[in-house]
């Protein structure tokens, strides 16, 4: 039979894999991150006035992490979003998207 | 400066200043009908309209919230989706099935909806 001690460090590791998507995201280190790179099109608040910009404020976390991924890997394609995914680290886009989906929508667009 | 050089400055000068105001009025004219877009949102609701929704193909992911979108970008994408630019099985299929005018109706009720959210 094999040795249990043998088997901690990869158990551990296993562990540590299967963990590493959910990972605590750190609001204030995206907000910084949103200044300086999202936020002259899509707000600091992610309530963008261009409609040509989406709004962010709210929106699903996972889906904002998704959707940056995507940009940075060129499954989704816009020559915009492109340049400015791909300065991002993983965990510079987990929290971009935590930041964004923390704020609360604001409709000021007047119909 | 010759008069030809001028004429061209202030030309550009002129279309700079006019270009602006006139993105903004288009934004403020959303081209489609809100109420003819309720009559078609049948579609979207069954994954948009269910709070805590997640896809699961191709990739597990909440469906992304689109009440109080703005209109312009809710066409942009269903359009996207409809030539193909952008990937997605189950809405490359709903797009596919949208004329231009649907698409026109849909942005405008989703943009509105968030409006009356936010009055509520």
């Amino acid at each position: 039979m094999m040795n249990a001690r043998f088997l901690i460090p990869f158990v551990a590791a296993a562990v540590g894999i299967a963990a590493a998507p959910a990972r605590a995201a750190d609001v204030a280190a995206g907000a910084a991150k949103a200044k300086e790179v999202c936020a002259a099109c899509h707000g600091l608040d992610g309530n963008s006035a261009n409609a040509d910009y989406p709004r962010l404020a709210g929106q699903h976390r996972d889906y904002l992490a998704k959707v940056l991924r995507d940009y940075k890997s060129g499954t989704r394609k816009n020559p915009i979003m492109g340049g400015m995914t791909a300065a991002l680290t993983r965990d510079d886009i987990e929290n971009v998207a935590a930041y964004y989906s923390s704020l609360p929508p604001v409709v000021t667009a007047r119909y | 400066m010759n008069p030809k050089t001028l004429r061209t400055l202030v030309a550009v000068a002129a279309s700079c200043a006019v270009a602006p105001i006139a993105a903004h009025a288009q934004q403020a004219a959303p081209a489609g009908s809100p109420a003819e877009g309720a009559q078609k949102v049948q579609m979207c609701q069954g994954c948009h309209g269910i709070p805590g929704w997640r896809t699961a193909f191709p990739e597990v992911y909440s469906v992304p919230k689109i009440a109080g979108q703005h209109a312009a970008y809710i066409e942009k994408a269903l359009h996207e989706y409809k030539t193909g630019e952008r990937s997605h099985p189950s809405m490359r299929a709903i797009a596919a099935s949208l004329s231009d005018k649907d698409i026109a109706n849909l942005a405008a009720y989703y943009a509105q909806s968030g409006l009356a959210a936010t009055v509520r």
